[in-house]
C-alpha cells in the first residue's frame, strides 16, 4: 500500500510545482493581460536559484528568495512595453520574450552551462516543502480574488473603459498582476531547481508554455479552483492512459480542443456556474 | 458652489473639427441638459470630460481641479461618474459585485492586507457589501443581487449602472442617453431617480436627443450642432429658438 503511494509521489511533486506555475499564468489572465511569459519567468527563477546554489554555494532559502525576486523583477520590466499592447499582440510579445530568455540562457555558457544545462544542484526540496509553498500560493490567490484587487482585476478584464471610469488604474493593477505572476513563476522555478538535481534550458520553452496555459484553460480562468483542477486533470489523465503517456502532447491537444468547444469556461468554472444557477433557481423568482 | 466647467473646449481629429468653442457650466444640485441631433458631437464632449478622448484645446474643471488632461481613472477620483450610452455592465459578474466595483475609489484597507486577505480587507468587503445592498434597495434591485448582471432586462441593467455610478459617490454624474430604448414607464422611473440625484446636491449632466424628456427635467439646456453650441437657456427659450428648430427639423420649418 505505502509502496503504491510512494510510486505516485513524483507525480504529486510535479503537480505541486506546476500548480504554482499555473497560478502564475492564471493571475495575469485574470487581470486581462494575455501574457504567456510564465515559462520564461520560471526559467529565470530556476536558473537564478540553481546558480546561487551551484556557483555561489548559497543556502537554498537565499536561492529561493533570489529566484522569486528576479522572476518578479523581470516581469515588472516586461510589463512596461506590454502595457502599450493588447490581446494577441501581448501573446506574441511574450512568446518572443520566451525565445530571448532561452537564447540568452544557451549563449551564456559560463554562467548557465549553456545547452548542457546546469547540473549537480543539491536536492534540498521535498514533497513537504512543495506542499507548504503550493498551499501558500493557493491561499494568496484565494485571498486576492475575494477582495478589492480581485474585483478590480475582474472589471479590467471585462471592460477597461468601465474600470477606468470607476477610478481603477489599469496600468497599476496590470503591473501588480505581472509582479505576482513573475514572483510565483520565479519561486516555483526555484523549487523545481532544488527538486530536480539538474536544469535544461529547453525545459522552459514552448512546451512548458503550452502545458501551463492548458492547465488554466482546461480548469477555468475565473476561480482559484480552475488551476487546482486543471493541473490535476492534465497530470493524472495521461498517467492513467499509460500506453499513451509518451504522447502526452497529443492528449493535451485533444482535450483542449474538446474543452474549448464544449466547456469554454473550463471544467471548474462551468461546474461553479451551474452550482450558482441551481442555488438561485431554488430561491425562486428568476429575473 | 462647485461646478463642472468647460471653457473653450475643442476637439480636432486631424483637420476635422468635432467640437469648437464649447463653454458650459453644470452646477451642483441641478439637472443640466445637453441636446443636439445625431452626430452633433454630444458623445465627443462626454468622452473628453471623462478622459476617454484627449482634449485638443480649452479646459475642463471640477470645482478648482483642472481635469483637462487627467487620465480617466483620476477623473473619477475628482468626483465625476458616468453611465454609458450602450449599457456597459460586467455581464459575467453578479449584480451586487457590479455595484461593489463602484466603491473602488473609497478603499480603506492597505494593498498588503488586500493581497494577504488580512482581517482589515475582510471587514472592508463586508462593510461595502452592506452599502451596496442599501444602494440596490434604493433602486429596487435588491432581489437580483446574486444574479449575473448580463441576464437582467434592459431597464434593470440601466438601473444597475446608475447604482454603480452612485457607489463612487460622485459630485457630478454624466448620463449619456440614459433613456434610449426605454418605454414611457421605465423612463418616468428613471426621471424620478435623476431628480433624486439633484435633490441630493449632485450636479447632473443629461445628454439626450429626446427633447421632450430633457425639457421636462432640466432647468438649463445647451444645444449642440456641428460641434458648436447653437443655443442655451431655459427649456422654453431653447425650444422656441429658430436655430434649434432648424437644426432638428431642417431649414424649411424654421
Amino acid at each position: 500500500m505505502t509502496g503504491a503511494i510512494a510510486g505516485y509521489l513524483p507525480l504529486f511533486d510535479l503537480y505541486l510545482i506546476h500548480l504554482g506555475l499555473a497560478f502564475s499564468q492564471y493571475i495575469v489572465l485574470r487581470a486581462g493581460v494575455f501574457s504567456l511569459a510564465t515559462a520564461a519567468l520560471a526559467g529565470i527563477g530556476a536558473y537564478t536559484a540553481g546558480i546561487f546554489a551551484v556557483n555561489l554555494g548559497m543556502h537554498p532559502i537565499l536561492g529561493l528568495v533570489a529566484g522569486t525576486l528576479t522572476g518578479m523583477g523581470a516581469a515588472v520590466v516586461l510589463s512596461i512595453p506590454l502595457a502599450r499592447l493588447r490581446g494577441v499582440y501581448q501573446a506574441i510579445a511574450t512568446v518572443a520574450f520566451i525565445q530571448i530568455v532561452l537564447s540568452l540562457n544557451i549563449y551564456s555558457e559560463s554562467l548557465t552551462g549553456g545547452a548542457m544545462g546546469l547540473n549537480n544542484i543539491p536536492k534540498t526540496v521535498g514533497t513537504v516543502t512543495l506542499l507548504v509553498f503550493a498551499a501558500g500560493a493557493t491561499y494568496l490567490i484565494w485571498a486576492l480574488e475575494r477582495g478589492r484587487i480581485g474585483r478590480a482585476f475582474d472589471a479590467i478584464r471585462q471592460d477597461e473603459a468601465v474600470a477606468a471610469s470607476l477610478g481603477i488604474s489599469i496600468t497599476r493593477h496590470q503591473t501588480l498582476a505581472f509582479a505576482l505572476s513573475g514572483a510565483l513563476a520565479g519561486l516555483f522555478g526555484g523549487l523545481e531547481a532544488y527538486h530536480a538535481y539538474a536544469l535544461d534550458p529547453n525545459q522552459f520553452g514552448f512546451h512548458l508554455l503550452i502545458t501551463v496555459l492548458s492547465y488554466v484553460i482546461l480548469g477555468g480562468r475565473n476561480s482559484v479552483a480552475g488551476p487546482l483542477l486543471g493541473t490535476a486533470l492534465l497530470i493524472i489523465l495521461p498517467e492513467l492512459a499509460r500506453p499513451l503517456a509518451e504522447n502526452r502532447m497529443i492528449i493535451y491537444g485533444i482535450m483542449l480542443i474538446v474543452v474549448i468547444n464544449y466547456l469554454p469556461k473550463g471544467v471548474a468554472d462551468t461546474f461553479l456556474d451551474w452550482w450558482r444557477a441551481r442555488r438561485l433557481g431554488r430561491q425562486g423568482g428568476a429575473p | 458652489m462647485t461646478t463642472l466647467r468647460l471653457t473653450d473646449l475643442e476637439k480636432r481629429f486631424g483637420g476635422v473639427v468635432a467640437s469648437e468653442d464649447v463653454n458650459m457650466t453644470v452646477p451642483a444640485g441641478r439637472i443640466t441638459g445637453l441636446i443636439g441631433p445625431n452626430g452633433a458631437g454630444k458623445t465627443t464632449i462626454v468622452n473628453m470630460i471623462t478622459g476617454m478622448l484627449p482634449v485638443t484645446g480649452g479646459t475642463i474643471h471640477v470645482g478648482d481641479t483642472d481635469i483637462t488632461h487627467a487620465p480617466a481613472h483620476e477623473i473619477c477620483r475628482a468626483g465625476l461618474a458616468r453611465t454609458f450610452q450602450n449599457i456597459r455592465l460586467l455581464g459575467e459578474t453578479s449584480v451586487i459585485d457590479n455595484v461593489l466595483i463602484g466603491f473602488h475609489r473609497h478603499k480603506s484597507s492597505s494593498l498588503l492586507s488586500a493581497l494577504l486577505g488580512l482581517p482589515a480587507a475582510g471587514r472592508e468587503t463586508r462593510a461595502l457589501r452592506d452599502r451596496a445592498m442599501a444602494l440596490l434597495d434604493r433602486f429596487d434591485l435588491a432581489r437580483f443581487a446574486d444574479y449575473p448582471a448580463g441576464g437582467l432586462s434592459y431597464g434593470h441593467q440601466r438601473k444597475v449602472e446608475m447604482a454603480r455610478a452612485m457607489a463612487a459617490a460622485p459630485d457630478f454624474i454624466l448620463l449619456d442617453e440614459p433613456i434610449a430604448g426605454m418605454n414611457d414607464v421605465e423612463s418616468e422611473g428613471l426621471a424620478q431617480i435623476f431628480r433624486g440625484f439633484a435633490e441630493d446636491g449632485k450636479g447632473v449632466l443629461l445628454i439626450e436627443h429626446n427633447v421632450r424628456f430633457v425639457a421636462r427635467l432640466c432647468s438649463h439646456i445647451y444645444v449642440l450642432d456641428g460641434g458648436r453650441l447653437i443655443s442655451e437657456g431655459t427649456p422654453d427659450h431653447v425650444l422656441n429658438d429658430p436655430g434649434v428648430i432648424a437644426a432638428y427639423l431642417g431649414d424649411a420649418h424654421a
